[in-house]
């Protein structure tokens, strides 16, 4: 695994320079079902093919980002900067 | 110039490689083989064969043929006992009958008989001795380039022209020394590259590596560039070249034929011929035997052996050749109605396009039948291939090749030809068997020299076409790479607080907590024992006071008019309501409601908090406070100011004597109350005071700036002096804070434990609208325990070590994480996680101990001071 990730501040970079931060879900409400709890801990859809996906830039500008990332090539579609969009977490 | 070649010296030109100025000397055998221990000699003389390799001052396997001579180096033969010219071993090759294709398969079927013989197999077959020492600081470096481009032959050099012409940022790796590739000895190569070389000296924008090999090219262009040690004392460099594109330009490597002792040395390729006359200016033989059948290259030679004074024996073809002659050396080749005597044979054989960067970088190879070749046909993205490596210029007529135990495919591991049949006969009949069964590719020259024949005899003895036999997998690296460079320099980061000088001083002596150097305890005398030691500055906490660095605790400064929004929402206890000045222990849990880390938070003022971390998770928390930012418009900046700030902690009865004597800051217990702070000058230093009690006595933890902090610590030493103060170190702390039952994250908790079960319940508040684990904690606060971490003592000073089993009626019960002995209690103590049942006062459990079982009760409550009054004093 040697891909390269565009970081939104900091420009191409190895993804040797990023933590991965798993898949972007959906936070349930607190009193959903333990099910859907345990889902959301617990579970991804490890999906072939393309998915979003938490990536922290550790050795850059140490922010959070969202890729959007072909599982199977890694080739990576968009990377958005997480934030200050209005989702409720 | 001079070498050393064992005992012998050897006299060395400029621009020889190691193996061409033995060459000159008159060696002839450069290695013995790896089974059969024959001897080896010069056959690609281009680092493309495993004959050459050498020891070469310590280094083992080292590519002699493309090694330039650097004055005074010594170099050894490898694998011959006892030496190249003589090895007893060779007598190995009589007994070939014993040793068929995956002899140890057949002959070792009990494991006792296999451990018994291992041994003496792998010193007798095999390559270099791996070397004691590194040869030198091996080294990584990175690269950034528009176009790296691979070999610097006609195609490589044409086209970093063209690229660099065109403004591209260029990089071109060569494993050969100059520039040049055929055209350096192949005087009919081109027409139309004069100059080529000249031109592309002088275009100084290009970057041109030489005697640097690449072994990879991964996903993204990555390459993986080997290049030559770059300074005194360094060894090779392993460089991660990024280019934009890769252009693979490896052209094509000539490959032996296969006929009875055609491993002889004195049996070479014609390239291998022409390299040792026109790069180095020897005479490969006095009488030479070709085996071709292009007229072209026959004449090519034969122009060349002119100039040299060699004559030219015979020309044969491969169909007519029966076998190679000779001992040590060739003497002869034996044809079908005649026989030579020469002292060289040049063989001519299959040209194969140098592709396997495409291939192990998820291109395609296809057998072109035209071509007599694998071409590639299809490539990765952002890849190209030019000249021979993509089949431009070849067109070998495959020669069938014929079976015989004498005659050699893969001269990496020994396996003739026959190996290969036999190994088809057993039923290993799909090439990628066939290669794992007998060795053959597997070896050091990674299939370059074998592959074709291979292919070649699998196709034949099987009754397939080469296009369905199909072609072995490649995989990196290609070549064979020093261990050294992979792994790089062995350099390994250390933090060290603002205090670290003066620990030494104080006679520190250390302990590794991730990068941090800590002290574990202090040395009062060069032979005092570490329980002494311990003891010692356990008492002074205690009794006196004491004095601790904990720079390493993690510090975040988080600001703005959401921080205790966010506080709140990530820790498990209130934030947002704490009023400036007042600090509270901090508790964080993930979604499941397991504990995550610990810590204080203290405010600061309205819109400001200062939080610490456990010293290893620091990291961690920062990303997750992040992490919950993310997709918030709040107004909170998280700052890591670990390393800004030094802190230590000043404890025990005396510790606001010692601390009055240097702030002016109202330190009496109404004024300053226990896990309250303030910003107030320690010693004319700005810090940050805070009130706790990990080591359960009065103290404070004193976070000044770091430049401070070694001024600060001995100020407060100095003015503790009159008390009878110590500094003491983590194990005293780990004792202390043991006695008090105060759990440290990570050690006295796994990644299953809840706060319920850790008897932190208190930290949680459930009545918070939401919060980072609130749906489990919320289940976990009215369900049945698991399990109860609670304290035991056992009488006596026999301690249990961390990890010892909690054994009850007979059946495994929980184990103990902490123990230590008490001074205070006279026994031994611990922290463990018990059945809920056992959790209760007095409850007695069984530690198994070295093998006994000793008796121990459970105690909720803290050995020391249980409620709390020393250290709210």
């Amino acid at each position: 695994m040697s891909f390269l990730l565009r970081c939104p501040h900091c420009g191409e970079r190895s993804v040797y320079e990023y933590r991965f931060g798993g898949e972007v879900k959906q936070r349930p409400p607190l009193d959903a079902p333990e099910e859907e709890w345990a889902n959301y801990r617990y579970y991804c859809a490890d999906a072939a093919g393309v998915q979003t996906e938490w990536w922290f830039h550790r050795d850059g500008c140490r922010q959070w980002l969202q890729a959007v990332r072909n599982t199977v090539s890694n080739e990576v579609v968009e990377t958005i900067l997480a934030g200050k969009t209005a989702g409720a977490r | 110039m001079k070498i050393f070649f064992g005992k012998r010296e050897v006299e060395a030109r400029p621009g020889d490689t190691i193996a061409a100025a033995l060459y000159r000397s008159g060696q002839r055998i450069f290695s013995r083989s790896f089974k059969y221990h024959r001897p080896r000699g010069l056959v690609c003389a281009a680092g493309k064969c495993p004959n050459c390799m050498m020891n070469v001052d310590g280094v083992p396997n080292v590519r002699t043929c493309i090694t330039p001579v650097i004055d005074g180096m010594k170099v050894k033969g490898q694998n011959a006992f006892p030496s190249l010219e003589h090895d007893g071993l060779s007598a190995t090759q009589y007994l070939d009958r014993l040793m068929p294709v995956g002899w140890y398969y057949k002959i070792f079927t009990s494991r006792t008989a296999w451990h018994a013989v291992e041994p003496f197999i792998r010193r007798m077959a095999g390559l270099g001795e791996p070397p004691a020492v590194a040869a030198g600081e091996y080294e990584h470096g990175w690269l950034h380039c528009d176009v790296a481009i691979v070999g610097a032959g006609y195609a490589g050099m044409t086209a970093a022209l063209e690229a660099s012409e065109r403004g591209s940022k260029v990089t071109l790796i060569d494993d050969q020394s100059e520039p040049g590739g055929q055209l350096l000895y192949r005087k009919r190569s081109r027409s139309g590259a004069d100059g080529l070389i000249e031109r592309l000296k002088a275009r100084s924008e290009i970057r041109v590596l030489q005697g640097s090999y690449c072994f990879g090219l991964y996903e993204g262009n990555l390459l993986g560039v080997v290049q030559p040690a770059q300074r005194p004392g360094t060894a090779e460099r392993l460089l991660h070249v990024r280019a934009g594109h890769v252009v693979v330009a490896t052209g094509a490597y000539e490959t032996p034929l296969v006929f009875p002792n055609n491993d002889l040395p004195g049996v070479m390729l014609a390239t291998a011929a022409q390299r040792l006359m026109h790069l180095f200016g020897l005479q490969p033989g006095r009488r030479a035997v070709i085996i071709g059948a292009d007229e072209d290259r026959v004449g090519e030679l034969r122009d060349d052996f002119r100039e040299k004074g060699t004559e030219v024996v015979a020309v044969v073809s491969i169909e007519d050749v029966v076998g190679a002659t000779g001992g040590s050396e060739v003497t002869g080749l034996r044809c079908r109605n005649r026989k030579f005597s020469c002292d060289l044979i040049v063989v001519c054989g299959p040209r194969v396009p140098d592709a396997g960067l495409i291939a192990q970088a998820g291109g395609k190879l296809e057998w072109n039948q035209l071509q007599g070749a694998f071409v590639p046909t299809a490539l990765p993205h952002n890849v190209s291939v030019v000249g021979d490596a993509a089949g431009e210029t070849i067109s070998a007529a495959f020669p069938p090749p014929a079976a015989g135990k004498r005659s050699f495919v893969c001269f990496c591991s020994d396996v003739s030809s026959k190996d290969l049949c036999d190994g088809v006969a057993e039923g290993f009949d799909h090439i990628e068997t066939l290669k794992r069964y007998t060795t053959s590719t597997m070896g050091p020259c990674q299939g370059r020299m074998c592959q074709l024949m291979t292919i070649g005899i699998c196709a034949q003895e099987t009754g397939r076409s080469i296009a369905d036999t199909g072609v072995t997998t490649s995989r990196p690296p290609n070549p064979s790479v020093t261990l050294g460079a992979l792994a790089g320099n062995s350099h390994h980061p250390v933090r060290r607080t603002p205090l670290h000088d003066a620990h030494e001083e104080l006679g520190a002596v250390w302990l590794d907590m991730g990068d941090w150097k800590r002290p574990r305890y202090y040395r009062t005398a060069v032979a005092t024992p570490e329980k002494e030691s311990v003891q010692g500055e356990y008492w002074a906490v205690r009794e006196r006071a004491g004095l601790i660095d904990v720079s390493t605790l993690g510090k975040l400064d988080v600001r703005g008019s959401d921080a205790g929004r966010l506080l709140d929402k990530v820790y498990t206890h209130h934030f947002s309501d704490l009023r400036p000045g007042r600090a509270r222990y901090a508790l964080m849990c993930d979604e499941a409601g397991v504990i995550l880390d610990d810590g204080t938070i203290s405010r600061l003022g309205d819109d400001r908090y200062f939080v610490t971390t456990t010293t290893g998770n620091l990291d961690f928390v920062y990303q997750w406070l992040e992490w919950h930012l993310a997709e918030t418009s709040w107004d909170v900046r998280v700052t890591n100011v670990t390393g800004g700030f030094g802190a230590m902690n000043i404890a025990g009865p005396k510790a606001r004597d010692v601390l009055k004597k240097l702030t002016d800051c109202d330190l009496s217990p109404t004024a300053f109350p226990y896990m309250a702070c303030r910003q107030a000058e320690v010693s004319g230093a700005r810090s940050l005071l805070l009130r706790v009690g990990f080591v359960g006595e009065t103290g404070w933890e004193v976070h000044c700036p770091a430049e401070a902090a070694e001024f600060v610590w001995g100020e407060l030493l100095e003015a503790g002096r009159e008390f009878g103060i110590r500094p003491f170190g983590i194990e005293a702390q780990r004792l202390l804070r043991l006695e008090k039952r105060h759990l440290i994250v990570g050690v006295d908790t796994d990644a299953l434990s809840t706060p319920y079960e850790a008897d932190m319940g208190w930290a949680v508040k459930l009545d918070k609208q939401d919060f980072t684990g609130k749906a489990a904690l919320a289940k976990f606060a009215s369900a049945p325990p698991r399990e109860r971490l609670v304290g035991f003592a056992l009488p006596g000073t026999n301690v249990p070590e961390d990890g010892c089993a909690v054994v009850v009626d007979g059946k495994l019960a929980g184990r103990v994480t902490s123990s230590r002995y008490s001074p205070v209690k006279q026994m031994a103590i611990g922290l463990a996680w018990v059945r809920p049942e056992k959790a209760r006062e007095g409850a007695s459990i069984g530690i198994r101990q070295s093998g006994r079982l000793v008796p121990a009760s459970v105690t909720l409550r803290p050995f020391y001071d249980p409620e709390g009054t020393r250290l709210r004093t």
